[in-house]
């Protein structure tokens, strides 16, 4: 008997007799491609396929000589999420920092190692960081509109760079693609201060967007939210990876694992002598294995909650 | 809002409806190879539960990263965790039906008794019947139509009394006896696939009120 079971074969010489043809004829056929495509735990080396939009090795940033981060070494994959998740201290938002050169604006910081972006270092000499801070947007934790109408805030990234074509159908675009379009068409012209926090918000993203960005980072951008302003964030963010890579720095764990494809859970070292201390990298893994099988008990004690 | 995880949980219905028409053709496949004695579609019956038993794991491991990734509450909790018994309601179905392939290939050479056949042969067509309403009402939400299986599980229930009864009554050539008594488990088999059914049922109560009673009472 070559036939299967699981083929459709009602019309032809069936191995199951007729009851078989009979009572099928009224059931759902069943796809089994459309089974296969249910997405069970996408892993690390699934990911890994992917292009590199970043490969970052045995990176260090230090403040005034103080070690805040070390020995960090991941690469981020294109039209993924990537959570950073970790306590106070790990040195997750000084990392974050360092994918667009945030840190070259805050005297005494030093960024030692590599950041290579699509091959390039990031941190080579002559890389201008406007340029790279256009192509790797950002977006922070309290929404920071300008003073501004909603379309000006939108348009300020593409008047300052002379990307000034089109610019009515650009901030359309980035407000569309930022879930906020049908809430404020109407009222362009409006102060941005005029919208909710979560409205805030998505307005920063579209203003991130404007610059066409090819990464989108974000520190922490709904803690200063309610829930369902949360929601459409997160819901924004499973939308966007499609078309950018985003790096996300949360506190909030269970938005890691609802946002993120990867996941790192950074830590803090204390040093020998009980003083000094700074954040290091614990482990970097698919968020699904990172919350149900993680392989460092420092990342087990932390997703479930034993602190300290 | 959180469109992701709707999807997820849609996925998981969609899953545990397929592996429930798996099932149906594993009963199916297991009571016709029974009626005609066919021992290769014994064989395939017995290798299809592989096929089964993998949708089951595939549903567990959504279930389990469901519940790791987007701790769901409320009626989505109760969806998720509904969703998994199930499943392993209809996990076991198919493990029944792999018995009834496996005990009509160790008989194949006994002699038969076309009444008893019958009788098990009704017994699984009712009970084919049963996981139809079950995954429906599931589907559906449907309470009352889930209760509605108590009934004909009462009805699979005295067929089963009735073919140990015939088998009891039976001739006392040998051959004849074993077969008798290996019939009698196939009843068995046959009557406890009922039982998920009855299983699935009480999973649907749950899901839609909140509330798990469990339909009939065994010890009574």
């Amino acid at each position: 008997m070559t036939q299967k079971m699981d083929e459709q074969t009602p019309d032809t010489e069936a191995p199951l007799p007729e009851t078989h043809a009979r009572t099928n004829a009224d059931a759902p056929s069943i796809d089994s491609s459309r089974i296969a495509e249910i997405s069970v735990g996408t892993t690390k080396d699934e990911l890994a396929k992917r292009e590199k939009v970043f490969h970052v090795e045995d990176l260090a940033v230090s403040y005034s000589g103080n070690v805040a981060l070390r020995n960090v070494s991941l690469d981020v994959y294109k039209n993924t999420v990537t959570a950073f998740i970790g306590p106070s201290g790990c040195g997750k938002s000084t990392f974050i920092r360092c994918f667009n050169r945030m840190n070259d604006l805050i005297i005494g910081a030093d960024v030692s190692g590599t950041v290579d972006y699509h091959g390039n270092d990031l941190y080579a000499r002559g890389v201008d960081p406007v340029e790279v801070r256009r192509r790797i947007g950002m977006v922070f934790q309290k929404p920071n509109p300008f003073p501004k109408s909603i379309y000006d805030n939108v348009a300020f990234g593409p008047r300052a760079l002379g990307m000034k074509d089109n610019l009515d159908d650009r901030v359309e675009r980035c407000l569309r693609r930022a879930a906020l379009w049908e809430e404020v068409e109407n009222r362009l012209k409006d102060s941005a201060l005029g919208l909710s926090g979560g409205q805030q918000q998505r307005l920063c993203i579209a203003r991130a967007l404007a610059t066409e960005p090819d990464v989108i980072l974000m520190d922490e951008p709904a803690s200063a939210l309610d829930p369902i302003a949360t929601a459409a964030i997160e819901d924004l963010m499973h939308e966007l990876k499609r078309d950018y890579t985003i790096i996300v720095v949360t506190h909030n764990m269970q938005q890691a694992a609802r946002v993120a494809d990867m996941t790192a859970f950074f830590s803090v070292e204390v040093h020998d002598d009980g003083k000094g201390r700074n954040g290091i990298l614990v482990e970097y893994d698919a968020t699904t294995k990172i919350f149900t099988q993680p392989g460092d008990k420092r990342t087990e004690d932390y997703v479930t909650g034993r602190f300290g | 809002m959180r469109l992701e995880f709707k999807q997820r949980l849609d996925q998981l219905e969609a899953s545990l409806q397929e592996q429930g028409e798996l099932c149906l053709r594993a009963v199916r496949g297991a009571v016709t190879a029974l009626e005609a004695q066919d021992a290769e579609l014994c064989d395939e019956v017995i290798a299809f539960d592989d096929e089964i038993d993998m949708r089951y794991h595939r549903i567990e491991k959504l279930i389990e990263e469901t519940l790791a990734l987007e701790t769901p509450v409320a009626s989505d909790l109760r969806l998720v965790l509904a969703v998994l018994h199930a499943s392993i309601h209809l996990e076991r179905i198919g493990d029944q039906s792999v018995t009834i392939a496996k005990l009509t290939k160790l008989t194949a050479d006994l002699e038969t008794h076309h009444d008893l056949v019958e009788g098990l042969r009704e017994m699984g067509d009712r009970c084919e019947e049963m996981v139809k309403v079950a995954l429906d009402s599931f589907a559906e939400r449907d309470i009352e139509r889930a209760h509605g299986l108590v009934e004909l599980d009462e009805l699979v229930d005295r067929t089963n009394r009735r073919v140990t009864d015939k088998v009891l009554e039976m001739g006392s050539s040998p051959g004849l006896q074993e077969w008798g008594m290996r019939m009698i488990v196939v009843a068995r088999c046959i009557e406890r696939i009922g039982d998920n059914a009855v299983d699935i049922g009480e999973q649907t109560e749950y899901l839609v009120t909140g509330e798990f009673h469990e339909f009939s009472d065994a010890s009574h």
